[in-house]
């Protein structure tokens, strides 16, 4: 395959984007609707044909740039989660007042960055990708122009990703600066060689800062819930699956393979974050009664477990972040559609407004009711497996270190703890009792097929895991673990 | 008959998804296929245990599935004397759980999706032979049961002060606990074991040392010990069946309690002989408690579903104390408990649940004289009351005995005064029962109850009646049960008989 040819799949979604942009200047009239649901069509495209190309072991682009496994494995990810994003924005954006096409556009363009991030073998492309995913999405956050939280939040997310961007430039200088290379293949050679000094570990916990922002672990999270509150709701859930996936397969490149000689230097240290960010996210969720909010205080809790398969550095506790972070896609997705057909009618994105869901809509009301469950780990949902591995993982690790028996402990405190914020979510659903005169909610087409593809996904899954199992393993042979 | 065995498991989860298929509008044909469903599942569960080896100690009609090979996962299914005993139980609780449910009006769609839903749960538990699964289903239970109590209980207020929202809540929250805190032990297990799942050759592979095991089986105790309501982690019990409705009842008090006993039967004992030596005598104390708090706790209920709750975490612990003697006849006598308890408890609630239906109160000084008005339904309570109290003729005095037996030849003097707090328990529970039932059912008759209608056809009665045959059958001749049941207790014990020598 060519350098050109490794990068087809962003190739399509840059002239997506860049015709999406083009057709607004010439019929500026479209209906909001329709160019959504069109692009997500062209994109479940591209989707289908990313499913005929095959992992290259060779690198591209002087070894920046990567098609293996594991990038074809996040890139088909990201791929579902724009899919779904873009039938979301459809159905959201009514509630735009111009500039309907530039979202789509920059939806696309930040997928294109996530992309990128799937393959990425350099610290530089790393920076570039990273900033091609926040920049586009300082943008989308504060994409309702006229209400204050959006930009709140978009002001938020922007100030506190540029410093941390900064961090990230500046690790990488100090990572230049003692070894000679940007190149995770060659940074891996040379440590396996010689541990450097001090200046090279302060440049490895500043790219870890960087990181650390993009998948909301402690103690750089605090910006989840405001921003996941304030930004459009499509947007949030494109941070919630997209941005947050992008962190993970930067942050398993780097430390799996560009760090992993030195895994001594900061297996202990993922480890605390991996507790610290568990219990922060699932305590803090318990007095919510925003969802939004509450899901920014959740996919803190969620970084923590994924964070527990990367501390583990074990070949299961890879292949179990991996799976994890697809079987998170397909339920968060799943939990934002519903919020954005109620929060639609209901016009409110506290928790009472989902009252008698189950009553007023049988299919939302389930719908939400599995993606709650399937966050909270219970059988037979998909996340429950995703769980049940990452506690695996942890729990071989800790057959050599017992450390590791009070992260598992720690995770399983979180989980039931994060069981009670979910339930009393599905109490509104199921439990409770529809405001006296409230109308059934009516769900669209587009909405209900994507709805149905989520559901039979996070049952498919947690029953038969088999395939996403297989597809994670071999993605995860990348990284040489045992 | 492999086959046969898996059908039978996973006949109700089917059943489920096909009446998720049905329109809600028609909840007769659901509620239809839910007897059906589960009453073939018990046909073919007798059909099984009619063919049963009686002298085959080890797992019979195993059917294996490759599942996961990558984890050694298999859906492995498979019964012993013990499995064989429980599925009996879940089979003949779910057919007669379906049956009464025709209290349901509302959202009977959902109801009996999830009541299916949650049968599966438990028959597989019982039946499967991997760890994984046993794990997968046991936890399959929390949703279904979170909803049954949730959207079809009541709970009247009381001096607690709580609601069925609480209630379903805290059952829940408690049971995920200490499910969370079983898994820890058991992949412990796993890796120790050679990375299977598989309990026959984790049962051959696993060599732990003393102080691992130790923690492990804590882990496995205290984890499952939450299910089966062991003092002190009883108290989301009571409230949990007083708010649910009765067919949730039924099976929470009938058989998902047992899945924690029956852990500990499957799991802890013969894969970790030195930590049960260990931790035997704290469990045995732990098992008084069950029985004379939650005893003395009885005495105080007014609400007859609060009586019968605590009534059932008093029997816990008598379940307990024979798991805690370490000995075929104490363990055995464990076993025979769990059904004939299972049993009884299903028809308590049953029967609480046919008159509060028509009375909409259950709180025992308010109702008198019952047996008047609904003569069948008082005769099948007392009938219930005397075979909770463990009067011979029922099974329940049978495993009694067992458990007492077991409990005194343990020999050392923690076992003997705790097989005396046992046989006391018997006492108080005969108090707070015989109170209950003469208050009212007996006594003066009260003008108010007039409207009461007794069971009259044969299909409202057929419930109730198959509850006591089979009371009445185990009762009589316990060797139908006893005998497959020792002969696979026997093969788990000696492990632990040889670490005590």
């Amino acid at each position: 395959m060519t350098a050109l040819g490794s990068v087809q799949l962003e190739a399509m979604l840059v002239t997506l984007a860049l015709v999406t942009l083009l057709s607004d200047a010439f019929r500026p009239t479209m209906n909001k609707r329709s160019i959504g649901l069109g692009l997500a069509a062209l994109v479940a495209l591209v989707l289908l044909y990313s499913f005929t190309l095959q992992p290259q072991t060779t690198t591209y682009f002087h070894g920046m740039y990567r098609l293996d496994t594991l990038s074809l494995y996040f890139k088909r990810l990201f791929l579902v989660a724009t899919l779904m994003v873009l039938v979301m924005g459809a159905e959201f954006a009514e509630r735009f007042e111009s500039g309907v096409a530039e979202f789509y556009s920059l939806v696309l363009l930040a997928a294109t960055g996530m992309l990128l991030t799937a393959s990425v073998n350099d610290f530089i492309l790393m920076f570039v990708a990273l900033e091609l995913v926040t920049i586009t999405f300082y943008v989308l956050t504060s994409f309702l122009r006229r209400q204050l939280q959006s930009l709140e939040a978009g002001t938020k997310y922007l100030i506190l990703g540029a410093l941390s961007s900064g961090f990230t430039v500046y690790g990488i200088a100090y990572i230049f600066g003692t070894t000679g290379t940007t190149n995770f293949d060659t940074l891996a050679a040379t440590l396996k060689s010689g541990t450097p000094g001090t200046a090279f570990t302060l440049g490895m916990l500043l790219v870890m800062t960087g990181l650390g922002f993009k998948i909301a672990s402690v103690p750089f999270q605090i910006w989840a819930p405001d921003v996941y509150q304030g930004a459009p709701t499509p947007v949030t859930a494109f941070l919630a699956v997209g941005s947050k996936a992008a962190g993970f397969a930067l942050l398993l490149r780097v430390l799996l393979v560009g760090l992993l000689p030195v895994s001594a230097l900061w297996t202990t240290l993922v480890l605390v974050l991996a507790a610290a960010t568990l219990l922060y996210g699932n305590l803090g969720a318990l007095p919510q009664t925003n969802i939004k909010r509450l899901m920014g205080y959740s996919s803190i809790g969620h970084a923590g477990y994924m964070l527990m398969g990367v501390a583990a550095v074990n070949a299961l506790g890879a292949g179990a972040v991996l799976f994890y972070l697809g079987q998170y896609a397909f339920t968060n997705l799943c939990a934002f559609l519903v919020i954005i057909a109620v929060t639609n009618v209901t016009k409110t994105d506290e928790i009472s407004g989902f009252a008698g869901l189950g009553r007023r809509s049988p299919v939302l009301g389930l719908a939400l009711f599995a993606a709650l469950m399937s966050l909270a780990g219970l059988p037979p949902l998909s996340g429950f497996f995703g769980k049940f591995q990452l506690f695996a993982a942890v729990i071989e690790r800790a057959q050599t270190d017992w450390h590791y028996y009070v992260l598992a402990g720690i995770g399983a405190v979180a989980a039931v703890v994060s069981l009670y914020f979910y339930m009393n979510v599905a109490k509104a659903i199921y439990l409770q009792e529809p405001e006296a005169g409230a109308a059934p909610i009516p769900v669209s087409r587009p909405m209900r097929a994507a709805l149905y593809f989520c559901m039979v996904a996070i049952i498919g899954l947690g029953i038969f895991q088999r395939p996403l199992v297989e597809a994670a393993v071999k993605a995860a042979t990348v990284f040489q673990l045992k | 008959m492999e086959t046969l065995l898996t059908i039978a498991v996973l006949l109700p989860l089917a059943s489920a998804f096909l009446a998720f298929l049905l329109p809600a509008k028609k909840p007769g044909a659901i509620r239809a296929l839910a007897i059906l469903a589960t009453g073939t599942s018990l046909t073919l569960t007798l059909y099984i245990f009619s063919q049963f080896d009686r002298q085959n100690a080890g797992y019979q009609f195993v059917k294996s599935i490759e599942w996961l090979p990558s984890l050694g996962i298999n859906l492995k299914f498979g019964v012993d004397g013990i499995s064989m005993t429980l599925l009996l139980l879940v089979g003949i609780v779910s057919f007669c759980g379906a049956l009464v449910s025709h209290e349901i009006h509302d959202r009977q769609k959902e109801y009996y999706i999830l009541f299916l839903a949650l049968t599966t749960g438990i028959s597989g538990t019982f039946c499967t032979t991997d760890m994984f699964f046993f794990y997968f289903f046991y936890e399959m239970a929390v949703i279904p049961m979170y909803l049954l109590i949730g959207m079809y209980g009541s709970l009247p207020p009381g001096k607690h002060g709580r609601t069925k929202e609480y209630a379903t809540m805290k059952l829940t929250l408690y049971l995920t606990a200490g499910a969370v805190l079983a898994l820890i032990g058991l992949l412990a297990m796993y890796f120790a074991g050679g990375k299977t799942f598989d309990m026959v050759e984790l049962k051959r592979n696993l060599q732990l040392a003393e102080a691992t095991q130790k923690w492990v089986f804590a882990c496995l105790l205290f984890g499952f010990g939450f299910l089966a309501s062991m003092w002190p982690f009883h108290t989301w019990s009571p409230i949990g069946y007083a708010a649910a409705p009765t067919a949730a009842s039924m099976m929470h008090a009938g058989v998902l309690k047992k899945l924690g006993a029956y852990g500990i039967i499957r799991l802890a004992l013969p894969l970790l002989p030195e930590g049960a030596r260990h931790w035997a005598n704290l469990l045995a104390i732990l098992a008084c408690f069950n029985i004379l708090y939650a005893g003395w706790a009885a005495l105080t209920q007014k609400d007859w579903k609060f009586v019968i709750g605590y009534s059932s975490v008093s029997h816990m612990g008598y379940v307990l104390l024979g798991i805690a003697t370490l000995n075929v006849v104490g363990v055995s006598g464990a076993v025979l408990l769990m059904f004939a308890h299972g049993v009884m408890a299903a028809l308590t609630f049953s029967l609480i649940g046919f008159f509060y239906h028509q009375t909409h109160n259950r709180n025992v000084p308010d109702l008198s004289g019952l047996a008047r008005k609904i003569p069948f339904i008082g005769v099948c309570m007392v009938m219930a009351v005397m075979a909770s109290s463990g009067l011979p003729g029922f099974a329940n005095f049978v495993s009694e005995v067992m458990v007492f037996i077991g409990a005194w030849s343990q020999g050392s003097t923690l076992f003997r005064v705790a097989t005396i707090c046992a046989v006391w328990g018997i006492v108080v529970t005969a108090t707070y029962l015989l109170w209950a039932v003469r208050t009212s059912f007996f006594g003066p008759f009260d003008e108010k109850w007039n409207m009461l209608k007794d069971a009259t056809t044969p299909w409202q009665k057929l419930p109730y009646v198959l509850l006591l045959v089979v009371l009445l059958t185990v009762g009589f001749c316990p060797r139908v049960l006893t005998g497959i049941i020792q002969k696979s207790v026997a093969t788990i014990v000696p492990k632990v008989a040889e670490v005590q020598r």
